[in-house]
């Protein structure tokens, strides 16, 4: 477990994000220390997946400041903030719809590759996704939880050094769920620090990491998992009862 | 189908790709031949027709240019005939004021595409940079267009002159004064030797067919190098296509100069062909035509965008004779194809063809398994 003492690798001070009337984001202030695999869990609307895009810049922040190690990135674009480090993959379905899985790899790969080994590295990556040879099938005729598979491999294989895996399991059989942890814990393992934001209990504890909640988009509670399992007024804001 | 290809595929580089239909010896040679028809025309048409072939030619840049931003790079533009019109009055205004010092319309030809190209990353600069999207850019550049078109049709002052170029309002571009020289067609100078091609003659023909086969092939190799992918990837999805580092709204900016350089060519080319360039040549109608050929012909394929251009151009020509009739079968043509083949009569002929292919491909490995062991 990371030290408080490190310099974070992304830091957000008084994060706030309205629309409108709704505050999404609520003042946040949250770490995330290098080569950690964080957990982000809250109720629906909770400002998770605002979060996320506040930090990748796709959406810009009401009031507050984001850094990232330790610069300040909050004016950055979000190419800007990709040619970082930063990756995302967003909840909705993030892969090219009319194109083939080649082609859908061959955008993100073709920033640190040259065309010739992409064939290869495209190969490698759909391999560890369990996608070996689908290389030619239109991402349309490859299953739910494939495309998620997919998906999270094309945010890999910009080899970012933050990975934002906005609820990575959705739809998936509980079979693809334990797979899906493992691609992210040897994600992991390989050097990524990796946030995600997840409901699926079974895939939080299998990745038994620190873990973050959030609650009208402050920051209710942060501890392992095993903690925050037992934490009765996080059992109570799940349930509804605040 | 796979991506290591044969052969012929490593001779043609990126000629061939994932981004273009069409591939292996049966396209190529359907290629050649056209290609060929089309080099063997003043063979058998006579010179009036001759004459109408340059012009369907010239639609075809249009359509590739459309075909560019539009079907590669997701962006529709309906005031493409803009640079189509700038790079023709620009061809023209600089030819007229050079002419008589020159004795060629190098400059001008140059002109005639770099200014669409500048003006383009003005217009496009503000809309990418101000994130207009989809319908927003689409209306805009039509009312940019039609702006224009007002604006040159109240030239006929004869204060509006740019050196020895007199806009002339609805009368088209034209001299200032009797001393100066006419709207000329092209006169290429190298170095001492000047070669000339009057928008009549066949050389204008053959000059405008090569070069029209030049942009076709150089933009089949464009749409299937790395940049074609992030085209593609910005038509797709934008927002994503960002996340990974890519800057979308250069990668914008960048084909739609691209796609005024060819508009640009296109005009110049016209105003050469007929020594003459209009008002009307940023109207309506001129905008939308262009968008009817690339979307009946296929928006998605350069091949089909540019068959579509010159099949239509061609129907509508043997259709004028008819009048008020013409464009009544347009709009038919154009509502059946958006009912029974949305993405383009050619494109869904190849794709059929295609399926007929790998079918029969298939139905034989089936029969024959064993060949393949050494
Ligand atoms: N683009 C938007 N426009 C307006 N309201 C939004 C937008 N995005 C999110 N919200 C609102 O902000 C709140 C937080 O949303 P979100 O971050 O998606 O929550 P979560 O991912 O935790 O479920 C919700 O009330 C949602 O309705
Ligand atoms: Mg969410």
């Amino acid at each position: 477990m990371p030290g408080e003492t490190d310099t974070p690798i992304i830091e957000v001070r008084d994060l706030v994000k309205n629309f409108g009337g709704v505050r999404a984001v609520a003042g946040l202030d949250m770490s995330i220390y290098p080569g950690e695999l964080h957990c982000i869990i809250g109720p629906n609307g909770a400002g998770k997946s605002t979060l996320f895009k506040l930090v990748m810049g796709i959406q810009r922040p009401s009031a507050g400041t984001i850094f990232y190690q330790g610069r300040n990135v909050t004016r950055l674009k979000p190419f800007e903030r990709a040619r970082l480090g930063l990756a995302i993959k967003f909840q909705a379905m993030e892969v090219y719809q009319e194109l083939t899985v080649f082609q859908n790899l061959f955008i993100p790969l073709r920033r640190h590759h040259r065309p010739k080994q992409i064939p290869e590295q495209a190969a490698h990556l759909l391999e560890q996704l369990h996608l070996a040879g689908t290389e030619e099938k239109l991402v349309s005729n490859l299953s739910h939880g494939q495309q998620q598979w997919l998906a999270i491999g094309m945010s890999m294989a910009v080899r970012p050094e933050v990975l934002l895996l906005d609820e990575p399991t959705a739809g998936m059989s509980p079979e693809e769920v334990s797979e899906t942890a493992r691609i992210v814990k040897d994600l992991n393992a390989g050097g990524t620090t990796i946030v995600v934001i997840e409901h699926d209990m079974a895939f939080i504890r299998n990745l038994d990491s620190r873990t973050s909640v959030l609650h009208y988009g402050k920051l209710f509670a942060q501890a392992s998992f095993g903690e925050i399992e037992q934490n009765e007024d996080v059992h109570r804001i799940y349930l509804g009862t605040m | 189908m796979n991506s290591k290809g044969s052969a012929l595929d490593k001779y043609l580089g990126l000629l061939n790709g994932p981004q273009t239909m069409g591939r292996g010896l049966p396209f190529w040679l359907g290629f050649l031949a056209i290609v060929a028809a089309l080099a063997l025309g003043p063979e058998f048409l006579s010179r009036y027709q001759i004459i109408n072939f340059s012009n369907f030619l010239i639609s075809g840049f249009m359509a590739l240019s459309l075909c560019l931003i539009w079907g590669y790079c997701g962006v529709l533009s309906l005031g493409q005939a803009a640079f189509f019109g700038v790079g023709g009055y620009a061809y023209g205004v600089v030819a007229i004021n050079l002419l008589n010092a020159h004795g060629n319309t190098d400059i001008a030809f140059i002109a005639g595409i770099i200014i669409p190209v500048v003006f383009a990353a003005i217009v496009g600069g503000i809309m990418f940079y101000a994130r207009l999207r989809g319908v927003y850019i689409a209306i805009l550049m039509l009312v940019i267009s039609l702006v224009i078109g007002t604006f040159m049709r109240q030239t006929a002052d004869p204060d509006y002159t740019i050196g020895a170029a007199y806009l002339g309002g609805m009368n088209g571009l034209r001299p200032d004064s009797p001393d100066d020289p006419l709207l000329p067609s092209l006169i290429f100078g190298f170095g001492q030797t000047i070669q000339e091609f009057d928008g009549r003659s066949v050389s204008f023909y053959y000059l405008t067919l090569g070069l029209l086969v030049a942009v076709y092939l150089g933009l089949r190799c464009l749409v299937n190098s790395s940049y074609g992918y992030f085209l593609v990837g910005c038509r797709e999805d934008p927002e994503r296509t960002e996340t990974f580092g890519y800057d979308v709204r250069r990668i914008q900016l960048s084909v739609f100069c691209i796609s005024a350089a060819i508009a640009g060519l296109a005009g110049t080319l016209y105003t050469a062909w007929g020594t003459y360039i209009h008002p009307d040549g940023f109207g309506v109608a001129q905008n939308i035509l262009v968008v009817i050929w690339v979307a009946v012909g296929g928006r998605k394929d350069l091949s089909a965008a540019l068959i579509g251009a010159l099949v239509l151009e061609w129907v509508s020509l043997r259709l004028a004779s008819e009048g008020e009739y013409a464009l009544l079968v347009m709009g038919a043509i154009l509502v059946s194809v958006m009912l029974l083949a949305p993405t383009g009569v050619v494109t869904t002929i190849s794709d059929v063809i295609e399926r007929l292919r790998t079918n029969r491909a298939q139905a034989e490995g089936a029969k024959a398994p064993e060949i393949r062991k050494p």
